[in-house]
């Protein structure tokens, strides 16, 4: 079918592999988020907060540069509560960079009706999930734990020796809280992208999906006199995974946090709200054409 | 032995506890195949069915002889579908979009790109082709959703009503490219259209349905060939010697007022033989047709069996 010849030929060549497929989806989601201007500013905005804790971790090993600021290695230090601000902050971080990306991700296909035409080729609902999940969970990896685990990787280089092995155990929350936490992300923003077809209101449903549980539970925990209300705060339980994923150190405890909360209760609602994600990505998610008549 | 293109073994499917398709069985062999039937026959959830959409709740379909339920993905390998209604990424051009699809199919990037720019050159849309998807006109948009089917060389090409909103120029332009498409004899053909013609133009086979049920299953050609030997004739100076050697060399006569005379000829008797004849008895044949059943008579025969008068669409 060469172009000049104006002739319908069949495709004889090679075929990529299929249980790589569903990456095209990521690919093209990936260049049509760098076309965006606003994209890319929005996600060196995200990786900032990188560099300062990288030089963080510089001053804090370099006596020169101490002396220079004549702090005397008072205030500088790299530890558990370093990391825990480190996955708070960027958990955050990748909370906004979702809040821009997620919306669009899904709608654009649903709006006219292009979902039959990926679902009609050997691609299944699960791969074309997994594709759009790929999107996310790549982004909000590379502002959260990845960075986390450079990082670490820098201070272990720069410190004495024996800080890796001593301090090793904290990649575990570390990567752990920042992936249950990303996966939620993600699969909240899928299902409202689904359904909303607007960006700017289905990034406000994403806010609100996070804002109005958590003042639902507010509620409930001043009416009932408990704490169990906090299960709907989502940012809430992320902090008290991470306080109890990296040992409750006493110098962060937040007497805000309420202890009572078990840290595997945050685990068990964020996997609770990725399966009901599902569930609606399930509904929307349909091959079917509308039969008119 | 080469399998048929599509095989119904009792297929009923239920959506919403509706039986929509309920227990059609037949077997379609041809290369180009329509699927013809009014709003609401079960037209799209057939060709869903076979695209492996829906579960059916008894019987199955096979293509190619693979299973649509169980063999869906391997069958979706084959298939190219170019759906009823607006398909596409509005923002995309067209040419990345058709090259985004054949990359789905699993076209490797480079090749893909090659063959969206061919398809969409070879449907006529070259000129537009680094245009968003959403500018395009409904007819261009038509083209745009025929080259994303084509891109990656189906085996089996599936249309759903594929000339809607599409001017007589763009029609005819599409049947055309239909056709050719056909005749490279490298892909099936399965096309359901509201409009007899379209199926008419392209297609060998004809599966009506009726109410979720088959109402006929036609096959166009032997029936273009057996009305080939059908005669109707507007004669003057006809006397009963014509018609009676005519019957002499085979054929079956009936004779009406003014003249008019119906032949049906056996094999072997060709059509100069009858002007021969005429000549010899010195009788005038004005006006002489094939008589061909329009797939519009086959279509209200059908709908008269299953019990619809007006056979309305």
């Amino acid at each position: 079918m060469a172009v000049y010849k104006r002739k319908y030929n069949p495709y004889t060549g090679s075929l990529t592999p299929e249980q790589s497929r569903f990456f095209v989806l990521t690919r093209y989601a990936f260049a049509d988020l760098f076309k965006s201007r606003a994209f890319v500013l929005l996600l060196i905005l995200a990786l900032v907060p990188t560099l300062f804790y990288a030089g963080y971790i510089f001053l804090a090993n370099n006596t020169m540069a101490q002396m220079l600021l004549r702090t005397h290695g008072n205030g500088f230090g790299v530890d558990t509560e370093f990391f825990m601000i480190l996955v708070i902050v960027q958990t955050q971080v990748a909370f906004l960079l979702n809040c821009w990306v997620g919306p669009v991700l899904i709608s654009g296909d649903l709006t006219n009706g292009a979902l039959p035409l990926f679902l009609s080729r050997p691609f299944s609902r699960p791969e074309y999930v997994l594709g759009k999940l790929a999107v996310l969970a790549l982004l909000l990896s590379a502002v959260t734990w990845i960075p986390g685990l450079l990082l670490f990787g820098l201070q272990s280089g720069l410190a004495a020796d024996g800080w890796f092995w001593s301090h090793l155990w904290m990649t575990i929350p570390l990567v752990s809280c920042c992936a249950i936490w990303i996966l939620m992300l993600s699969f909240i923003s899928l299902a409202v992208s689904a359904w909303v077809k607007m960006r700017i209101v289905a990034t406000g449903v994403i806010f609100i999906s996070f804002f109005i549980p958590a003042g639902l539970g507010e509620i409930y925990n001043g009416i009932m006199g408990t704490y169990w209300g906090h299960l709907l705060n989502f940012t809430y339980l992320l902090r008290v995974m991470v306080t109890k994923g990296f040992g409750d150190p006493e110098q962060f405890t937040n007497p805000r946090l309420a202890p009572e909360i078990p840290s595997v209760a945050g685990w068990l609602v964020m996997i609770l709200v990725c399966v009901f994600a599902m569930f609606v990505l399930n509904i929307r998610l349909r091959a079917r054409e509308v039969v008119r008549g | 032995m080469m399998n048929p293109t599509i095989e119904l073994d009792g297929l009923e499917v239920q959506l919403g506890g509706r039986t929509i398709l309920q227990g059609l069985t037949g077997v379609l062999k041809s290369r180009a195949i329509g699927l013809l039937g009014p709003n609401g026959a079960g037209k799209s959830t057939l060709i869903n069915t076979l695209l492996g959409f829906h579960a059916p709740s008894k019987g199955g379909a096979r293509v190619f002889g693979l299973d649509s339920h169980t063999n869906g993905r391997s069958l979706r390998s084959l298939v190219g579908y170019m759906p009823e209604n607006d398909a596409f990424i509005s923002k995309m051009s067209g040419v990345r979009f058709v090259r985004y699809m054949a990359e789905l199919s699993g076209l490797p990037p480079d090749q893909a790109m090659e063959r969206a720019h061919e398809a969409f050159v070879y449907v006529g849309l070259g000129e537009a082709r680094y245009r968003p998807v959403g500018t395009y006109s409904l007819g261009m948009k038509q083209l745009a959703k025929l080259a994303q089917a084509i891109a990656h060389g189906p085996k089996l090409l599936i249309l759903d009503e594929p000339t809607n909103g599409m001017d007589p120029p763009a029609r005819k332009r599409l049947i055309e490219l239909i056709c050719e498409i056909r005749e490279t004899g490298d892909i099936c053909l399965l096309l359901s259209s509201h409009l007899l013609r379209d199926v008419e133009d392209t297609c060998d086979e004809v599966l009506i349905l009726r109410n979720g049920r088959i109402a006929s299953i036609c096959n166009l050609v032997e029936e273009r060939r057996a009305n080939r030997k059908f005669l109707e004739m507007e004669t003057f100076g006809a006397e009963e010697s014509f018609t009676a050697t005519l019957e002499s060399l085979g054929c079956e006569c009936a004779v009406f007022g003014n003249g008019r005379i119906k032949v049906v000829m056996p094999d072997g008797v060709e059509i100069r033989e009858v002007f021969k004849v005429a000549a010899d008895r010195g009788v005038q044949i004005r006006r002489m047709n094939h008589r061909r059943d329009s797939l519009e008579d086959i279509f209200l025969n059908a709908m008269e069996q299953t019990g619809v008068a007006d056979g309305r669409l």
